[in-house]
């Protein structure tokens, strides 16, 4: 160890490899420094990639190039109380052609790739290196420090470390403590399907992919459930917010189990073998939750800057990951060419940040992390959409009630007519 | 499919040495130990005979829902495993 490098990023997940990758095509001497044995190996999420505009800056035959699964042609929102649910279904033909709205990927092989595409463009990457200090020089961070393997020397750090960012926490730019109430966990099993059984139960033809999100199947605990397809595996799992989990004494593989054993979905995953369990945290807070973005000689980026967007119909967080780690970089060689990597010449950094979608959109969506705490969501709006499209459908030889009326009358009964206003007024104004 | 079974299909490379430890003072007095239903490895147990919590590192998929959780800040230490041990995702 002991070498000094023009930049060190900390994590070699999208946000880190982002960076290195940025900083090592302008020509800075990066080191990209990951603990795992390989970039990916910790890494670990629900399975879609949204489109990455960042990447398709710096690789325009992105989809070409990069470890991808399935492109998402069929999108599908499904309501489930019990043994019923209610099914909308969106499949767009401009969803089926380049440039793809969304892929499914497997972390350990696209996070593997991108740093390697850094190392090609001349990043230093370090491997099996856990960084557990700041390395500080006259109150300016000067390096890291490494688990048992000794120090390495930069006037600027990249933390993308992750949502945990223990980096950002040592640098003062983070609160001390979560709040569980913006934190989620979720939970995946990944499940073995020979491809033909897969094309044919969900629909799809050459590489076309099918990505169905779920409310109303987590027990009553606050969240949701995805069920995604990849080449020859479907990805199955939940995401819980933690402040809700932690008072509903359930566990997260209980629950999984029992979403498994949901019959509808029992049919979509029935004859496949379960391959691999894996578990994170996301920072659910959005805007609000976002930590300071910039010290003396170093920056946030990624999961570890909280960057991730959840509304309740999209989970976005590699894409913002991603752009922040190019802007990130970006913003380092514009320091490195003034010679100035003190808070004030890394600033550009959190001016790219407010220009660009990430920070917009974050602001735009900043009150759905309350919305989406409304136990209702997740109970009684289920509950009262399939029993009412369940009535809609059943025939019984009595005559109907009027729709309109009928709906409200079960409406008044399940959630009441001022909850209901008053959410669809905060889903109004959130959305 | 069943759980116990879901905890073996993950792959690690085991320390000796734990990388979270507990002050089990703490956890004695906790009102709370969402840790043990929370953790989605079933990495902690609480025994209400002994009174004591047991944390067991092996299974860890250092997901961070106890450094989360845990109000009573129980952790005399919590850092991600040493490079090269801990949680190995093949696919996911």
């Amino acid at each position: 160890m002991n070498r000094t490098y023009q930049a060190i990023v900390v994590g070699a997940g999208p946000a880190g490899s982002s960076a290195a990758l940025t900083m090592a095509r302008a020509g800075l001497d990066v080191a990209l420094v990951e603990r795992g044995t390989f970039p990916g190996e910790k890494n670990m999420f629900g399975g879609v990639l949204h489109r990455l505009p960042s990447l398709e800056e710096v690789f325009p035959d992105f989809w070409e190039r990069a470890p991808l699964e399935r492109h998402i042609v069929k999108k599908s929102v499904t309501f489930m109380t019990g043994d019923s649910s209610f099914n909308t279904i969106i499949e767009a033909g401009s969803f089926d052609r380049p440039p793809y709205n969304g892929y499914t990927i497997f972390r350990p092989r696209f996070d593997r790739w991108l740093a390697e595409e850094a190392v090609k463009a001349g990043a230093t990457l370090i491997t099996r290196a856990t960084v557990d200090d700041l390395v500080w020089k006259n109150d300016r961070v000067a390096g890291v420090s490494i688990l048992d393997r000794g120090e390495i020397s930069a006037p600027v750090v990249v933390a993308a470390d992750g949502v945990l960012s223990f980096i950002a926490k040592k640098a003062g730019l983070r609160q001390p403590t979560f709040d569980p109430g913006q934190m989620a966990v979720g939970v995946k099993a990944l499940i073995d399907m020979p491809r033909e059984l897969i094309d044919e139960r969900f629909g799809l033809v050459r590489d076309q992919g099918f990505a169905n999100e779920f409310v109303g199947c987590t027990g009553g605990v606050r969240g949701g459930g995805f069920l995604y397809t990849n080449y020859d595996s479907v990805s199955v799992g939940l995401v819980f917010h933690l402040a809700s989990l932690k008072t509903s004494n359930k566990t997260p593989y209980d629950l999984l189990n029992e979403f498994l054993e949901q019959p509808q979905v029992a049919k979509m995953v029935r004859g496949g073998r379960l391959l691999e369990y894996s578990a994170h945290v996301i920072p659910e807070g959005g805007y609000d939750m976002i930590p300071e973005l910039v010290g003396d000689g170093i920056l946030v980026a990624g999961d570890a800057a909280a960057l991730c967007n959840a509304t309740g119909l999209n989970l976005e967080g590699i894409n913002l990951a991603s752009q922040s780690g190019v802007l990130a970089g970006k913003a380092v060689v514009a320091a490195h060419g003034l010679g100035d990597l003190s808070r004030k010449g890394l600033e550009v950094y959190q001016r790219l940040m407010n220009d660009s979608y990430v920070m917009k959109d974050l602001k735009l969506y900043r009150k759905a992390p309350h919305m989406l705490h409304n136990d209702r969501i997740y109970n009684e709006y289920p509950e009262l959409m399939t029993s009412f499209m369940e009535y809609i459908y059943r025939i019984e030889g009595a005559p109907k009630e009027n729709l309109t009326k009928l709906f409200l009358k079960s409406a008044k009964e399940k959630v009441g007519l001022g909850n209901l206003m008053a959410d669809a007024f905060s889903a109004w104004r959130s959305l | 499919m069943n759980i116990d079974e879901i905890f073996d299909f993950t792959s690690f490379t085991i320390d000796r040495e734990p990388h979270i430890v507990l002050d089990p003072q703490v956890c004695v007095s906790c009102d709370n130990r969402s840790c043990t239903n929370c953790c989605p490895a079933r990495c902690y147990t609480w025994s209400g005979e002994e009174q004591k919590m047991t944390f067991v590192h092996d299974g860890c998929l250092e997901c961070g829902t106890c450094y989360v959780v845990c109000h009573k800040n129980a952790f005399t230490r919590w850092r991600y495993p040493r490079g090269g041990f801990g949680v190995a995702y093949r696919m996911t």
